[in-house]
Formats: C-alpha cells, structure tokens, sequence
C-alpha cells in the first residue's frame, strides 16, 4: 500500500512538474487536464495536435484570428493569448496540452451517425485522418475529442467567413472552401459520427 | 450504430413483408411482360454481325516496321523511336520499367519462347507497367507483375486491344481502360489486385472476354460506362466478382446497356483487400454480380455458384455502403433483365442487412438473387429457378436471349476524342485523375472537393505534387507519380482541376476562393 501511495505521490508531483508554468491561466477555462469548460464555450484541447495548437495561439496573438467582430469567444481568446510572453511560452503550453490523454466531452448534438460516417468519410477524412485523429502532414486538428458543441460553431464561422478568410491564414481558408460542401443538416450528422469515434 | 441499422431495416422490411403479402393474398393476375421483344435483334449500338472477328476494328495496324527489344534493352527507348504502325517485339527477359506510349497506332508484343515470357517486373517500387494515351494501341503477351498502380492503363486512348497478358499483383488496378471507345480486352489473367482486375472506366463499345481473374477484391468492373459486353469469363475466388456501376461524382455520370453472359462466376467469397472507406472496401465477400446503379444490364446464361453472400445484387446508391449520392446521376438500378442462368448454392452466408431482409420476408432458403431499392422496368424470364429477394415488382421478360447481339464493338475504328490542343488539361483530368479521383466522393484518392480546397490558387504546387507525390494520408493509397506526363500537361491538369466542377464541364473561377 506504501509503495501505491509513494507512486500516486511521485505521478502527481511529475505531473505539476512537467505542465507548462504558463498554462495555469488556461486552465480556468479549458480545465486542468484540457478537458475543455461547456459552460464557458471553451473547447477541450487535450491530445490536440502542438503544432495546430501553436498556430492558433500565434494566430490570436497576431490577429489573424479573433480579429472578426462577430466572434467575441475569439476576440476574448486573442486577448488571452497575448498573454503568453514568448515563442517559448506558445510552444510549451502546446506541448503540454498534446500529451494530455485525449477527453470525451459530453454529447450536445444528435443526429445520423451512420449517414455522418459516409460524410466524413468524403468531405473530411482524407484531411482529418479515418478515425478524427488528424494529420500533421496536412495541417488539419484532431477532430476527436474536442467536443460537438465547439465543432459546429467554428464550422459555422468558416461558412460565414468569420473565420478563414484572413489571407495569412492558409488552413483556415483550405477549411473554408470545405464548409461550404456541408449543410447544417450534414453537420449534425457528421458531428454524430464524431462523438461516436472512441466511445 | 448497427443495431439501429438493424431496427431501421427491420422496420423497412415488415413494411415490404406487408406489401408482398398483400399483393399476392390480393389477386392473382398475370405478370406483366417487361421490356421490346426485339431488344438484342435489332439493338442499335449492335454493329457487327456474328462471323466478324472482335479485333477486326481494334489495335494497331503493324502496317510499318519492326522493332526487336531484347532483354536488358528497354522497351521505353523503343517506343521512343517507334513511328505510328510499328510494331515492337519484346522477347524473353526481365524488364524493370515503365512503359508510356504517347503515339497511336503502336503494336507491342511480347515474345514467347519455349514457355519463357517478357516480364515487366515492377520491384514494388514502380507505380505502372504499361500506360498509353495513344489511339489504337495492342498490348499482348506479357506478364506484369508487383507494380503498385496499375499493370496496363489507358488514357483516353480508342480502339484499343489488350489480349494474352498476364497479370499478378499490380496494386489498384489490373487492366484498366479509361475513357476509351472500342476497346477488346481477351484472354487475360490476373490475380491479387486490390481493387478491380479489370476496371472499364468511363468507357463506350467494349468487349471483355475469356478472361480469367481470381483473388482480386473486384474481378471486372463496368463502371460509368455504356454498350458493353462481358462475356465468357472465368470468375472466382474475387470478392465481388462482376461489377456493373456507377461511380458518383465522375464526369460521366451514366452505365447502361451491359450484357453480362456466359460466365462462370463461383467462389467469390475472397476477403475485401480494398483500402478501407473505398468504394470497392464496401463490396460484401461473396457477391457473384453487383449492379449498381446502373441500367439496361442483362444477365444471362451465367453459371454461378457458391458465392456466399449473395448470387446477384441488384442495388441503389442509396443502399450501397461507402458512397454518397450524385445529384447528376440517377441512382436506381433500372431495365435490368436476368434471363436464363443457372445458379445454386449461393447466398449460404448473407451479410446482416440480407439477412434481416430475409427474415421480415420470411424466407429460409439460402438466396440467389436480392433487389434493394428501386429498380423500375426490370425483369426475370423464369423466376422460379431462383430463391430471390425484393424482386416482386419485376415483370417477365418480352425476350429470352441476347443472341441477336453480338458485340458492341465497331465495324470500323472510332475517332480519336475531340479534345483540343487547349483542352489537353480536360483530356487529362478525364483520362487519369478520374481513375481514381471522383468529385465529391472517396474513390481511390481524395475527392476532387478536397484538392480543390488544398490547392485552391497554387495549380503550380499541385503539378509539382504530381510529378513527386509525397505520402501523407496513412489510410489512402500512394499516389503513382505522373512525371511521364509534360510540365505542361502537368500545369494544364492542375489548372483545370482546380477549377472543375461535378460535371468536369467548365471551369468556375467562383470556386476558387483568391485572397
């Protein structure tokens, strides 16, 4: 029992150790473990790809993203960013987050798994990866994990233009084109494929 | 998600059950007969006569001079130095290289001495063995193997003859035509191909015949293709052995008028190979004849048997797995006539939702033939021979036999494709980048959709990505490199595909999205 004791310790103590000094203020919102905050519209970001979650942050931080006035979660999260005060804070806030275990934020959104499966399977995976993992290669997130609620409304803002329309913003724009393939209907039923992944 | 699948089918099912009781407790009236008595005796896409040889219009003409390769030469620097209506010879040996044939009128011919073959040896390392874009083009007497595209492709070339090869492990596809109009592929084997062994894309007046394919995923596929004949063939041991459809999301966007006679068509019961989320990975092990989607197919004189799953399948996009519809195409399966085959022990081992249909239809046999969806106009000359299921609305047929039909071959050579010099980028994207990519739907490679948005107003980053594809999706297969294509063909290509739309028509700037 001593020695479970002395490893739950000892697993705590790493754990403190290794998060990023600089994602304590993160953590308000997106939780300790990046399992993301419903309540406060903040997506979880744990096991999300570093180098997609150092684009973004650089993005906010430049104002290539949340710089459109009919998003204000993104003009609150580019307010947040510039908080960070470094390239090195950016990377190491990333880091962390990537190697936290991936979460399973609650179902908000029902809709035709089956159907979304064929949809995704056309319009999203050959970027996204089969099983929503995404693909670094491809400079596309993980999909898997993040939760429904955060997915239709960014998709929602790249069918308005909201996002990914700023010209620095290659990915965005890529992402753009794609959302206009997709009605809302399909969205449901892609997003229910979605949360069926690792359930 | 199966289970709901399952209530969903059940449901569907106790409705057609309640249906079909209903229809046959109501009356007994005559069936009606489907389709024109003279059907096959005076088919207009019929051109020759029974007595005129098959390649009588097809091939090169070998009316030049000959050229001999043999081994440790190569058959590409021949070609090379070939002029239309040469003929070069290739004798026995191993030659590790890809051969393209950009000129019409070539005659390649393998060697056969003593039982020693040309071999066209692709190490797993090369992507294609042969690839023409020439008209009239012969290609015999070769065993290609371990390339991993394809063995022998042709790109929108006409009047083509493909006969005598022999074809082991190729990657994608075996033997595959693209957008070619009269066209003799005979006497062929091919084996262990991961999705058709012989694929007939986008094609017209086609003739496939006596050839034999076992342990491929689909064993020969007609597919968005029209006047079609396949008959004679040896078929086993493939997933789904012959396939008739519609791919959605190509720029031609019908099938119709398919004879499929006189095959042997057993044991298709192969594991599915295909990569999965493809459109052949949705083929059910143990499928004789699919149809789908596709029109005016005729199934007649067939011996087919042990095919676990199902003997014929005639079905829907709607139904179909790994697929999504095509607003431009339409998706039923119609006119289809199964006349005289003969069929047993087939459907021993049904996949589920056959299984379910069968239940809530309260059929215990094992089932030979199965329609799910719509199929308007479609007949069966002598249902009783035939455990079958959803077939209740097909009348007899007005007409027993084919024989009227002999091919849809023509009697003469077809013209080239009238493709202008400024259209090479169409000829392009029509005769290569649809062989494996649709629209907005997951063939072999991404849909058109998705490179659209990746590339959106780079066309040069595409064409270098073509002549040099880099690996990046682990659940696709790689992309064979087109670098035998012109730096400009390749900027031409990229050009028209990433302004295309769903008909590969015209191209809309307002798809592309500048800065």
């Amino acid at each position: 029992m001593q020695l479970r004791h002395l490893f739950i310790l000892l697993s705590c103590t790493s754990a403190l150790t290794f998060a990023s000094p600089h994602y304590q203020t993160c953590a308000s919102c997106h939780g300790a473990q990046g399992e993301g905050n419903a309540a406060m519209q903040a997506p979880a970001l744990a096991g999300q790809s570093a180098t997609y979650l150092a684009r973004q942050l650089n993005y906010f931080k430049s104002g290539i993203r949340g710089g459109d006035q009919s998003d204000t979660l993104a003009q609150q999260m580019r307010a947040m960013a510039g908080i960070l005060p470094s390239e090195a804070a950016v990377q190491s806030v990333s880091l962390f987050l990537a190697n936290l275990p991936r979460t399973q934020p609650a179902v908000t959104i029902s809709g035709d798994a089956d159907k979304g499966y064929k949809l995704y399977n056309m319009k999203c995976g050959a970027c996204h990866g089969p099983n929503g993992q995404g693909n670094e290669a491809l400079k596309a997130p993980a999909l898997a994990g993040v939760g429904d609620a955060y997915l239709a409304r960014q998709f929602t803002l790249f069918k308005t233009g909201a996002r990914g329309s700023h010209p620095e913003d290659k990915p965005g724009r890529q992402m753009k084109m794609m959302s206009t393939h997709l009605s809302n209907d399909d969205l449901r039923d892609v997003l229910a494929y979605i949360n069926t992944i690792g359930r | 998600m199966s289970n709901k699948l399952f209530a969903v089918l059940i449901s569907a099912g106790l409705l057609v059950g309640g249906f079909w009781l209903g229809q046959h407790l109501a009356t007994n009236s005559p069936v009606a007969l489907v389709g024109d008595a003279d059907r096959y005796t005076s088919n207009a896409a019929a051109r020759i006569t029974a007595g005129t040889a098959l390649d009588a219009s097809v091939g090169a003409s070998g009316t030049g001079t000959t050229i001999d390769v043999f081994n440790g030469e190569s058959i590409q620097a021949a070609v090379k130095r070939a002029s239309s209506g040469d003929i070069i010879r290739v004798y026995p040996g191993t030659y590790q290289e890809t051969v393209y044939i950009d000129k019409d009128d070539i005659w390649l011919t393998g060697v056969i001495q003593r039982g020693h073959w040309p071999i066209l040896e692709g190490n797993h390392t090369l992507n294609d063995a042969i690839l023409y874009s020439g008209n009239n083009i012969t290609v015999e007497n070769f065993r290609i193997t371990h390339y991993k595209g394809n063995a022998i492709m042709g790109q929108a070339g006409n009047n083509f003859l493909i006969r005598n090869n022999h074809v082991i492990d190729t990657g994608v596809y075996g033997i595959f035509p693209q957008l070619g109009k009269n066209g003799l592929i005979e006497r062929n084997i091919l084996s262990g191909i991961e999705d058709a062994a012989i694929y007939v894309g986008m094609c017209d007046n086609i003739h496939v015949n006596n050839n034999e394919v076992f342990e491929n995923v689909a064993g020969i596929e007609i597919e968005n293709t029209r006047h079609a004949i396949v008959e004679n063939n040896k078929v086993y041991n493939n997933t789904g052995g012959i396939l008739a459809f519609i791919t959605p999301g190509l720029p031609i966007k019908t099938t119709y008028d398919v004879i499929i006679r006189n095959n042997f068509i057993s044991d298709n019961n192969h594991v599915n190979f295909g990569a999965p989320g493809s459109i052949v990975a949705g083929v059910p092990s143990g499928s004789g004849i699919v149809v789908m989607a596709a029109d005016q197919v005729t199934i007649e004189g067939n011996i087919i048997t042990n095919n676990k799953n199902v003997g014929i399948v005639i079905t829907d996009h709607q139904s179909f797995a790994n697929i999504s519809l095509d607003p431009e195409s339409d998706p039923n399966s119609d006119q289809v006539a199964i006349l005289n085959n003969v069929m047993f022990n087939n459907g021993y081992q049904p996949i589920n939702e056959i299984s379910a249909l069968k239940l809530v239809n309260l059929i215990k046999n094992d089932v030979d033939i199965v329609n799910v969806g719509t199929s308007a106009d479609s007949c069966i000359l002598d249902p009783g021979k035939y455990v079958t299921l959803g077939l209740d609305d097909y009348g007899r047929c007005n007409f027993s036999d084919t024989h009227g039909t002999v091919s849809y071959l023509l009697p003469e050579p077809a013209e080239p494709h009238p493709f202008t010099d400024t259209e090479k980028g169409k000829m392009a994207y029509y005769g290569i980048c649809t062989g494996c990519h649709a629209y907005n739907v997951r063939m072999i490679g991404p849909p058109v959709q998705i490179i659209q948005a990746l590339y959106m107003d780079n066309p040069e980053g595409l064409a270098d990505y073509i002549a040099k594809p880099i690996k990046k999706r682990e659940d696709y297969p790689e992309m064979p490199a087109q670098n035998y294509l012109s730096p400009e063909l390749r900027l031409a290509v990229a050009k028209f595909m990433l302004g295309v739309d769903n008909q590969g028509q015209f191209n809309d700037p307002a798809l592309n999205q500048n800065p």
